[in-house]
C-alpha cells in the first residue's frame, strides 16, 4: 500500500491529489489518506416492511385487473352476460370515475380542456365501433390455441413493462400489449356488439384506471390501500366463479407478492455492500513470484 | 545512323525528277509521297508544296533527287547536285537506279529502303485506333506516323497525268483517278437530299418522344431515327470511327429490311395472317378463363391456407370484374382484328427488329390486364408494408426522424396509441391474404416480362451486330491494320537493303470487341439482390427498362 513509505519523499512540498501538475512524487504515490473518501451503502435505505407492502399494492392490483378483464370476458363468451349491459355499466363507471378525477384533482390548472377530453371520447368510440365488424374477422382463420397463447403472451408483456413508478401517462408498450391481446380476443366473441363491449372495457381497465389510481395516491393517500384491496378481491371473487382452483392459485400468488416479497426484501438489504468514492492508485507490495509457477 | 525511306511502288519506274514526302520527326526516317518530273519551275513546286501544306496539314518538303536513266538520256547527274542548292535540306537523298539492276544506287548514307504499296496503306487504318483529335501523351510511333502521313495527304494524289497544270506528278493515282458518272451525280444531289431528310427525320423523333415510351415499336422506330440522323447528315465523316458507324447503320439496315421483307413473304403466303387472327381472340378468350379459374382459386381456400374471408372475397370480386371488362373489350375488337393484323404485319417491310417490337407490343396489350392486377397487388401489399413497418415502431414507443434518419423514443398521446394499435392489429391479420393475391399476380407478370425480355434481347443483338466490320475484315482485310510484316526483296552487297511492307489484318475478335455498336441495352439495370428486396417491400418492377442511347 503505497499510504506512508513513499521513497524519499521530500517533505517540502506537501503531496497534491491533482494530475495536471508535476510533483516529485512518482505517479502512482497516495500519502497517508489513503481510501480515506470511501464511503459505503450511502444510499441503502432502511425500508420498513409496511411501507413496502403499500406500496407492491400497485403491483398486486394490477395482475387482478388482468384477472378481472380475463373474467369480463369469459363470461361474454359464454353468453352469461350481454353486451348491452355491460356497455351502459362501462359508461357508469366511464363517468363516475371522471366525476372523481375532476373532484380529485380540483387544485390542479388541467392541461386538457374538457372539449379535448370529449374529442378524445368520441374519437375512441367512433373508432372501434367502425372497425369493431372487421374487428371481429380478424382471428377467424387462426386457431383457438394460437389465439390464446398470443394473448397470454401479451398479457404477460403488459405486466412486465407497466411503468410501476410512474402509471399516469401509460407506457407505450404495456398499453398497445394489452390492447392488442384484447383485439384478439375480442375477435373470439360471437357478434360485432360483443367485440365493441370488449373494447371498451379494455381501455377503462388498462388505459384509464391507472390514471384515477394515480390521482387518488397523490390526493388522498388513505384511499389507495383500500382500492387495490377491492380490485384484488374482485379479481380473485371473479376467477373463483370460473375456475375455483384458479382463485386459489390466484390469491396464493397476491399473497406472496404482497407479504412475502417485500419481507424478502426488507431482510436482504443487510447483505448490501455497495462502495462509492473516487479511486486511489494501490501499489503492490507483496512478493508475488509464487504465482509463477 | 541507318536512314529508313518508305518508298511507294508506283514509283519504282517513274522518270526521273524530284522526291516530294515528309521527313518522319523524332525518327531517322521519311517517306516518299510522289516524284515530281523534270522539267519544273523550282518557284511553282514551292507554291505547290506550300498550298498542299495548308491543306493537309503535313509537313511535305522536296527530299532529294530521283534518277530513272533512259536510252539517249544522260547527264543528269550534275543537274541534280545543283538542285540541292535551290531546295535547301538537312539531309539531300540522291536516288538512282540503273538498267538491268533491281536494287538503288544511293548516295550518301547509310540507307534501308522500305517499299510499300501507297493505295493500301492511304486507306489503311492501323489498330489499336488513336484519336487524331485527342490529345494524348503516348508518342505515336513511327509505323503510326507513316500512316498517318500516307492517309493524310490525300489531296496529293489528285493531280494526274491529264491535268494541264505546271507540274507533272507520279502516284498512285497519277494514272487517272477513278470515278463513275453515277457516283459523281450521287454525290452531288447526296447533299441536298441528306439536308431534307435530316430536317424529316428530326419532326418525327420529337414527335415519338411526345407519344409515351412504353411501346417498344416507338422506342426501336426513334432509334433507328437517331441513327439515321447520323448516316444522313450532310457533314462528310471525319474520323475512322465515324466512317464505320454510319457504313454499318446502314448496311444492317438493309439487312434488316432484307430479313423483314423475307417474312412478310412467308406471312402473307398461304393465308397465315386471316389463320393467325383466327387463333387470336379464342386465345385471348382462354388467358381470362384461365385468370378466372385463378381467382375462383384464390377465394376459396388455396393450398390449404385460411384466408381472411371477408377480404378474400373483395378483392376477388373486384379482380373478376376487371376480367370481365377485358373480355367483352377482346370480343368488341374480334371482327376487326384481321384487317389490323394485316396492315401490322406490313410494318415487317421496315425491318425484322420492327416485326419483333411490334409482335412485343402485341403480347404487352394483350397481358395488360395481368399487368393492372399486378399494379394493384403491388400497391396495396406496398402500402400494408409501409403501414406495418411504421405501426410497429409505435407499438414499442418509438418513432422515425426524418432529420437524422434513425428511430428514436417518442411519448405519444393515449388517443394515437389506441388507433395505432388497433390499425397495427387489422393490418397484421390481413398480411396473408394479400401477399398472397401479390405473390400469384408477381408471378404472372414475371412470365410475360421474361417473354418480352427474349423478345428484346434478339432485337439488340440485331441492332448491335457490327455486320460492316466483319464483312471488311473478310473481303478487305487490308483496311483494318493491326501492324505491318516486312519481307526482303533484294538484298545485294553494294546497294542498300530493300523491303516490302505488307499489312497485317485485324483478329476477328478483335474487330467484334472494338466495334461493338453501343444500343440502348436493355440487361437489367438491378442486380439479384436489388430485385428481391423490390419484390419483397412491393415497388414495382420493370426489369427491361430502357435507357436512351445518349454515347458515342
Amino acid at each position: 500500500m503505497g499510504a506512508d513509505s513513499g521513497p524519499g519523499a521530500p517533505a517540502a512540498v506537501p503531496w497534491r491529489k491533482v494530475l495536471y501538475e508535476r510533483q516529485p512524487f512518482p505517479d502512482n504515490y497516495v500519502d497517508r489518506r489513503f481510501l480515506e473518501e470511501l464511503r459505503r451503502n450511502i444510499r441503502v435505505r432502511q425500508y420498513r416492511y409496511w411501507a413496502v407492502v403499500r406500496e407492491t399494492g400497485l403491483i398486486a392490483q394490477q395482475v387482478s385487473c388482468v384477472a378481472v378483464f380475463h373474467t369480463l370476458w369469459s363470461c361474454m363468451e359464454q353468453g352469461d352476460l350481454v353486451p348491452s349491459t355491460v356497455l351502459w355499466v362501462c359508461l357508469g363507471c366511464a363517468l363516475l370515475g371522471y366525476g372523481l378525477y375532476e373532484i380529485l384533482g380540483g387544485a390542479c390548472v388541467r392541461e386538457r380542456t374538457r372539449l379535448a377530453d370529449l374529442q378524445s371520447a368520441t374519437i375512441f368510440l367512433a373508432f372501434t365501433f367502425g372497425f369493431s365488424p372487421v374487428l371481429k374477422t380478424l382471428t377467424e382463420s387462426v386457431s383457438t390455441d394460437t389465439v390464446y397463447a398470443m394473448s397470454a403472451m401479451m398479457l404477460l408483456a403488459h405486466l412486465v413493462s407497466f411503468p410501476y413508478a410512474q402509471p399516469s401517462p401509460p407506457g407505450s408498450l404495456s398499453l398497445n400489449a394489452a390492447l392488442f391481446a384484447s383485439v384478439c380476443l375480442a375477435s373470439r366473441l360471437p357478434g360485432a356488439l360483443h367485440t365493441f363491449t370488449m373494447l371498451s372495457c379494455a381501455l377503462l381497465v388498462f388505459a384509464l384506471w391507472p390514471c384515477l389510481l394515480h390521482r387518488m395516491r397523490e390526493k388522498a393517500e388513505w384511499s389507495f390501500p383500500w382500492a387495490a384491496v377491492l380490485v384484488c378481491l374482485a379479481g380473485v371473487g371473479g376467477l373463483g366463479s370460473l375456475w375455483p382452483e384458479g382463485a386459489l392459485l390466484l390469491s396464493l400468488a397476491l399473497l406472496t407478492l404482497t407479504l412475502l416479497c417485500p419481507l424478502l426484501l426488507v431482510h436482504l438489504q443487510r447483505h448490501k455492500d455497495n462502495i462509492h468514492g473516487p479511486w486511489d492508485e494501490a501499489e503492490i507490495r507483496e512478493d508475488l513470484s509464487r504465482f509463477l509457477n | 545512323m541507318v536512314l529508313k525511306i518508305f518508298f511507294p511502288q508506283c514509283c519504282n519506274t517513274a522518270d526521273s525528277g524530284l522526291l516530294v514526302g515528309h521527313w518522319i520527326p523524332g525518327h531517322n526516317s521519311a517517306v516518299v509521297l510522289a516524284v515530281i518530273h523534270y522539267p519544273f519551275i523550282p518557284g511553282q513546286v514551292k507554291k505547290y508544296l506550300s498550298e498542299l501544306q495548308s491543306q493537309t496539314q503535313v509537313d511535305l518538303t522536296v527530299l532529294g533527287s530521283w534518277s530513272m536513266p533512259k536510252e539517249g538520256k544522260e547527264g543528269m547527274d550534275s543537274f541534280l547536285k545543283d538542285l540541292s542548292t535551290i531546295f535547301p535540306q538537312k539531309c539531300w537523298l540522291q536516288l538512282s537506279r540503273e538498267i538491268g539492276k533491281r536494287g538503288f544506287i544511293c548516295q550518301g548514307d547509310k540507307i534501308i529502303l522500305i517499299h510499300y504499296d501507297q493505295r493500301k496503306v492511304m486507306l489503311s487504318q492501323l489498330h489499336p485506333v488513336q484519336d487524331v483529335s485527342q490529345k494524348s501523351d503516348i508518342e505515336p510511333s513511327e509505323l503510326r506516323l507513316v500512316f498517318q502521313t500516307v492517309a493524310q495527304s490525300q489531296p496529293l494524289f489528285f493531280l494526274d497525268k491529264y491535268d494541264d497544270g505546271p507540274l507533272k506528278l507520279t502516284h498512285w493515282q497519277s494514272e487517272g483517278r477513278e470515278a463513275s458518272i453515277i457516283a459523281e451525280l450521287l454525290k452531288q444531289a447526296s447533299v441536298p437530299v441528306c439536308i431534307f431528310l435530316t430536317w424529316l427525320l428530326s419532326l418525327w423523333h420529337w414527335f415519338l418522344l411526345f407519344i409515351s415510351s412504353k411501346l417498344s415499336t416507338c422506342v426501336q422506330s426513334g432509334y433507328r431515327a437517331v441513327h439515321f440522323k447520323t448516316v444522313f447528315s450532310p457533314k462528310k465523316a471525319a474520323t475512322h470511327m465515324e466512317f464505320m458507324r454510319k457504313a454499318n447503320i446502314f448496311v444492317s439496315f438493309l439487312l434488316d429490311i432484307a430479313l423483314g421483307l423475307l417474312l412478310i413473304s412467308w406471312l402473307y403466303r398461304e393465308n397465315r395472317i386471316s389463320k393467325l387472327a383466327d387463333t387470336l381472340v379464342p386465345v385471348a378468350d382462354r388467358v381470362a378463363k384461365e385468370l378466372q379459374e385463378l381467382l375462383e382459386w384464390l377465394m376459396g381456400a388455396p393450398a390449404g391456407l385460411k384466408m381472411n374471408r371477408a377480404l378474400d372475397q373483395v378483392l376477388g370480386r373486384f379482380f373478376l370484374y376487371h376480367i370481365h371488362l377485358w373480355s367483352s373489350y377482346i370480343h368488341l375488337m374480334s371482327p376487326f382484328i384481321e384487317r389490323i393484323l394485316w396492315y401490322v404485319g406490313l410494318s415487317a417491310c421496315l425491318g425484322l427488329t420492327f416485326a419483333l417490337s411490334v409482335l412485343s407490343d402485341i403480347v404487352a396489350l394483350l397481358t395488360f390486364h395481368i399487368y393492372c392486377f399486378y399494379v394493384y397487388g403491388a400497391r396495396l401489399y406496398c402500402l400494408k408494408i409501409y403501414g406495418l413497418s411504421s405501426l410497429w415502431r409505435l407499438f414499442r414507443g418509438k418513432k422515425w426522424n426524418v432529420l437524422r434518419q434513425r428511430v428514436d423514443s417518442c411519448s405519444y398521446d393515449l388517443d394515437q396509441l389506441f388507433i395505432g394499435t388497433l390499425l397495427f392489429t387489422i393490418l397484421l391479420f390481413l398480411l396473408p391474404t394479400t401477399a398472397l393475391y401479390y405473390l400469384v399476380f408477381t408471378l404472372l407478370r414475371l412470365v410475360v416480362v421474361l417473354f418480352q425480355g427474349v423478345i428484346h434481347l434478339s432485337v439488340d443483338f440485331i441492332n448491335s451486330f457490327h455486320l460492316f466490320a466483319i464483312g471488311l475484315r473478310i473481303c478487305r482485310p487490308y483496311r483494318l491494320a493491326e501492324g505491318v510484316k516486312f519481307k526482303v526483296l533484294c538484298q545485294e552487297p553494294g546497294t542498300p537493303l530493300h523491303l516490302m511492307m505488307e499489312i497485317n489484318p485485324l483478329k476477328c475478335s478483335s474487330v467484334l470487341q472494338c466495334y461493338r455498336t453501343p444500343t440502348y441495352s436493355c440487361y437489367p439495370k438491378d442486380s439479384w439482390a436489388a430485385l428481391c428486396k423490390k419484390l419483397f417491400v412491393g415497388e414495382l418492377i420493370y426489369p427491361w427498362k430502357q435507357k436512351t442511347d445518349k454515347t458515342d
